[in-house]
């Protein structure tokens, strides 16, 4: 008790920080990912993108009811 | 071997899983119907590469995933509420959401059908995907659940020996490759196939489940090398198990196969009188572990999503009193789909055709949010997308988009499909 402990060398280092990294995936974890706003560009991409997979889906649906009656 | 080599090998052994368990996974019922369809509709000629392609765009996308998981450790659902808000959050996981339950059911009616060929009830062939799909989380730990999917995912190459049972010739298989000929004609059954083999490859909950199994598996940036080589290594088994189901179903091409009801246990059949009991045998094993293996790692997908979103802890790694809702969402959603397909008179074919499309349509936003989270320096650092990557990528969308309206103008306006193709 109360012994000074040392690093014997960068493998003992190595093996420490990994056997610590779960610990550490854990604290970047809790730091949160600060909001972006997206552009008008990226919101025009995304919201015809959205209008299109709203139409395509009815089109999908209808022509797959159509086939199995 | 030296002591480096190894070490190198001992290390890939360890971190190799998401990307092999993500790429054999899509290679799940409807993919594996779709495959046999390809086969038995065009025979040996343009799909062989274009099948190639569509793995070499889902390599390039799944890469992504392994890069934001490593950098940022949270899920991509997680990710797109935290960094967009849950106004596009909840849009991405509704879309998730759907595509994962649809998927679902069609993996236990692959399953019914594959075990339907030996003359096992539905019934029974439900409760046994199950008991293997809540057998797979017993262990409460990602390692182990990793190591046992993993086993039963590599029993999805049972298709490579099948296609070498039909004797292919093989001087047609490299002319397909060399010239991507002959051409199918562009009809509406055409594009349907398109659709349905690009949504075999690349599909919406493959995103998800990589970027949650990263991070569940603690990968970090300066393991990205090895994910990638996970995932090539996925693509390229994936891939060959995919071609070789087309390969195996080609000899029905010869004979016009009517392959329009897209049934497992009937491409078995059919295939008998060319590779025998035993291959049939094999083919529709193959159909059953494709269902059980995606059924696996859709619905944990499906948990991962779900956890991220409402903020209840999600891993493999819990113990079931620990990770209540993860568990219960995984095995509801599962035992509800599984209940689906018991039900009598159900169109279980209607279900198969519409899922990988289903798949296709809703890729393009789900590419977009990736497009836009891999280029984000904040949130990457070092390791965000080179020009390449986002070239590719930005391709996959706009292909991705094309086939869509294709295929939507196919339905709505069939003679103007007919036009384009005399053209």
């Amino acid at each position: 008790m109360g012994e000074e402990q040392h690093i014997a060398g960068p493998e003992e280092a190595r093996w420490i920080l990994s056997t610590l990294e779960r610990d550490q995936l854990v604290k970047e974890k809790a730091a949160p990912v600060p909001r972006r706003q997206l552009g008008a560009g990226e919101l025009f991409v995304l919201w015809a993108l959205r209008v299109y997979v709203v139409f395509m889906m009815a089109v999908v649906f209808w022509q797959a009811w159509t086939a199995t009656r | 071997m030296s002591h480096s080599l190894r070490a190198k090998a001992w290390l890939l052994w360890l971190l190799i899983g998401p990307g092999i368990l993500v790429m054999l996974g899509e290679n799940d019922g409807p993919s594996m119907l779709s495959y046999a369809a390809t086969g038995a509709k065009f025979g040996i000629g343009f799909f062989l590469p274009f099948v190639a392609l569509t793995f070499a765009m889902a390599l390039v996308v799944q890469e992504m995933t392994v890069r934001l998981g490593a950098a940022t450790h949270r899920g991509h659902a997680e990710l797109i509420f935290e960094r967009f808000g849950p106004f596009w959050g909840w849009f991405s996981m509704i879309d998730l959401g759907i595509g994962n339950f649809l998927t679902l059911i069609t993996e236990f009616i692959a399953v019914r059908a594959g075990l339907g060929f030996f003359g096992v009830p539905a019934w029974a062939a439900i409760l046994i995907a199950l008991g293997i799909l809540y057998s797979a989380l017993m262990s409460h730990r990602y390692w182990t659940w990793e190591r046992v999917t993993l086993a039963a995912a590599a029993f999805n190459l049972i298709f490579i020996p099948v296609a070498l049972m039909t004797h292919p010739h093989w001087g047609a298989v490299g002319h397909a490759f060399v010239t991507w000929k002959p051409l199918p004609h562009l009809t509406q059954d055409t594009v349907l196939i398109v659709l349905s083999n690009i949504g075999a490859t690349v599909t919406p909950w493959m995103l998800f489940f990589q970027q949650s199994a990263t991070v569940d598996k603690g990968l970090t940036t300066k393991d990205i090398r090895f994910g990638r080589i996970d995932t090539l290594l996925g693509a390229l088994l994936a891939a060959a198990a995919a071609l070789g189901t087309i390969v195996a179903t080609a000899p029905l091409f010869a004979h016009q196969m009517n392959a329009a009801s897209f049934e497992a246990a009937q491409f078995a059949q059919a295939l008998e009188p060319v590779i025998g009991r035993w291959g049939a045998a094999l083919f529709a094993l193959g159909m059953v572990e494709a269902g059980v293996v995606a059924s696996i790692t859709i619905s944990t997908s499906s948990a991962y999503a779900f956890g991220e979103v409402a903020r209840k802890p999600h891993s493999l790694n819990l113990p079931v009193n620990q990770g209540k809702s993860f568990y219960a969402v995984l095995g509801l959603c599962a035992a509800a789909a599984a209940g689906i397909v018991l039900i009598p008179g159900l169109p279980l074919v209607f279900v198969v055709l519409v899922v990988n499309v289903v798949a296709v349509l809703a890729m393009p936003p789900a590419l977009v949010f990736l497009y836009l989270l891999v280029n984000d320096k904040q949130i990457m650092g070092e390791v965000e997308s080179p020009r390449m990557a986002n070239f590719v990528a930005g391709a996959v969308v706009v292909v991705l988009t094309a086939a869509g309206v294709l295929y939507g103008l196919s339905v709505v306006a069939p003679q103007a499909l007919a036009w384009l193709a005399s053209r």
